[in-house]
């Protein structure tokens, strides 16, 4: 269940840094999210399909959606 | 919507919950969501310790009965009633200090939510008031239940609103106050970062909190990467990190100037050690006659007075444009334990407007003032000589307080008068002051009730009743 709610934005950037900041614990988070989005940036823009879908995510949590989210048929919506 | 209820302007941004004002008392109607986490929240444990030790307003949920009473506005879930706090104050009225003691009350608060599961939804200075010289966490709706995997999504207004306007005081030697006044989001990391040079990079927390921050926002902006985060296994224990972290470097932030031009006033100018015995003995007269819950002291310095004051008041507001000297009074203060005196940073001839959405969203220090006694004791000159005021407009800016005045009259011989002049042609003083004096103009306002002249002939003290 998702219940949180932020009516502040939060900044994409300053999500990002918590990792870095986030101690012992953030090393392996950032293996998995920063350094590739941090290095993927100077290459071509990003195929449609690496953009997940916040719709298709949303009630998603465990570690395996962001492959399924990757690979969904073109008529996902 | 019921009448009686009067929304508080500067509540409206969270959905969850909007705080009013109704026969005195402030209440705060919460939705479905709101109540679901306030119970959370007083299931824990942690809202009764924390208002125990006075970091958090009293607030209690009211029961069925009284909530319908009140004839609260339609969709509301449950009603908190909170403690009234005396006086508010914004950030830009705050010291140094009293912001950095406001920053690690945040930082407090935060750790021991998350350690119940909880979070704070948001991470501004509007959400700490000070009772005296104690900061007191307002903002009961702030606290949510935490999501598995959930950043803290309050880390950057922490930064805009708390790290960067004390490091620009502490690093650069650059006063916080017009900035947040200004810009009440705050100094964005690129702004900090574009007054910080290479040497700053070497400073705690510098380097991730602003240099990183400042490249990560220009580079990801736009992205949506919570739910990336949350995927890739973020943790309640990375935030704790984080927070442990900003303390310590809140913590080392320290601002220690030799000097200020008022610094030093007491122990330079003979004629305030003269007079200090006098007017203490009429202040407290004053007090005795009028019986005043809250006093104004205008141009407090080093707060001498406003402490002889507090001993039979509520509240006494320190005002005082001098940060170094509310500074050192505030630290005083709060080592005291003080909760009587609140140091105000304020220029007296440009005191703080109505501010943000619809210009309603913060009041201007006169609406939120209501002294029942002003002081202004050595501070007519400053204003008629120092920054041109006619005295007519001092005189009526004192009558619109709209109670009484205890008055220290500086006349244009007196040697301080005489020394803000100095660079000052005679006809370059307002004629009210050079020739007509006090009483024509004082009489019109007021009646004078006790006059006392002070050592030296070029001073008086009165005590006005508006009439």
């Amino acid at each position: 269940m998702r219940f949180v709610l932020a009516y502040l934005d939060p900044g994409s950037g300053s999500l990002i840094v918590q990792v870095l900041l986030g101690g012992a614990a953030g090393v392996a988070v950032m293996m998995k999210t920063m350094g590739r989005r941090w290095f993927k940036r100077d290459e071509e823009p990003e195929p449609d399909s690496e953009q997940a879908d916040p719709e298709a995510l949303a009630d998603s949590g465990d570690e395996g959606s962001i492959d399924r989210a990757t690979n969904l048929p073109g008529d996902r919506a | 919507m019921s009448s009686q209820f009067r929304p508080e302007p500067g509540s409206f941004r969270d959905p969850s919950g909007r705080v009013f004002h109704a026969s005195g008392k402030v209440y705060r109607a919460l939705d479905q969501r709101g109540l679901t986490d306030f119970r959370a929240l007083e299931s824990t444990g942690l809202l009764g310790a924390l208002i125990g030790e006075g970091n958090v307003v009293a607030t209690r949920l009211l029961a069925e009965e009284e909530a319908s009473a009140l004839d609260p506005p339609e969709g509301r879930a449950g009603i908190l009633e909170h403690e009234a706090i005396p006086f508010l104050s914004y950030p830009f009225e705050w010291t140094f200090s009293m912001l950095r003691a406001a920053a690690l009350l945040q930082l407090d608060i935060l750790e021991r939510a998350l350690a119940a599961g909880l979070t704070l939804k948001d991470a501004t200075p509007y959400n700490i008031q000070f009772r005296g010289a104690r900061p007191v966490f307002i903002d009961v709706g702030s606290f949510q239940r935490l999501g598995a995997g959930e950043p803290w999504v309050g880390y950057r207004q922490f930064c805009r609103q708390f790290l960067y306007p004390l490091m620009m005081r502490a690093h650069l030697g650059i006063p916080f106050q017009p900035w947040l006044r200004g810009d009440p989001e705050g100094p964005s990391a690129a702004d900090i970062s574009a007054m910080m040079s290479g040497r700053d990079l070497l400073r705690s927390g510098v380097a991730m909190h602003v240099s990183l921050q400042a490249r990560a926002e220009r580079r990801f902006q736009g992205d949506a990467v919570r739910d990336d985060l949350r995927r890739a296994g973020f943790s309640t224990e990375m935030i704790l990190a984080n927070v442990r972290g900003l303390r310590k470097v809140v913590e080392g932030l320290a601002w220690e100037p030799p000097s200020s031009e008022w610094s030093e006033y007491a122990e330079d100018c003979q004629h305030v050690a003269a007079h200090r015995a006098t007017k203490e003995t009429f202040l407290r007269a004053a007090i005795d006659r009028v019986g005043p819950g809250r006093v104004l002291d205008l141009g407090a310095n080093d707060g001498f007075f406003s402490r002889a004051a507090a001993e039979s008041c509520e509240v006494v507001v320190a005002a005082d444009a001098d940060e170094l000297v509310l500074d050192r009074l505030f630290e005083s203060l709060a080592a005291a334990g003080s909760d009587r005196v609140q140091p105000l940073l304020v220029d007296l001839s440009n005191p703080s407007p109505r501010m943000g959405w619809r210009g309603q969203e913060r009041s201007a220090l006169a609406e939120r003032a209501r002294p029942d006694l002003v002081v202004a004791y050595a501070v007519i000159h400053h204003l008629v000589v120092g920054r041109s005021v006619p005295l007519a407009e001092v005189v009526g800016w004192l009558a619109d307080f709209g109670c009484p005045v205890v008055l220290e009259w500086v006349g244009p011989e007196d040697p301080m008068a005489r020394r803000l002049a100095a660079n000052k042609r005679p006809e370059e003083i307002h004629l009210d002051y050079r020739e007509w004096g006090l009483s024509p103009l004082v009489e019109e306002q007021f009646v004078v009730q006790r006059e006392e002249p002070l050592p030296g002939g070029t001073r008086a003290l009165l005590l006005l009743i508006p009439r």
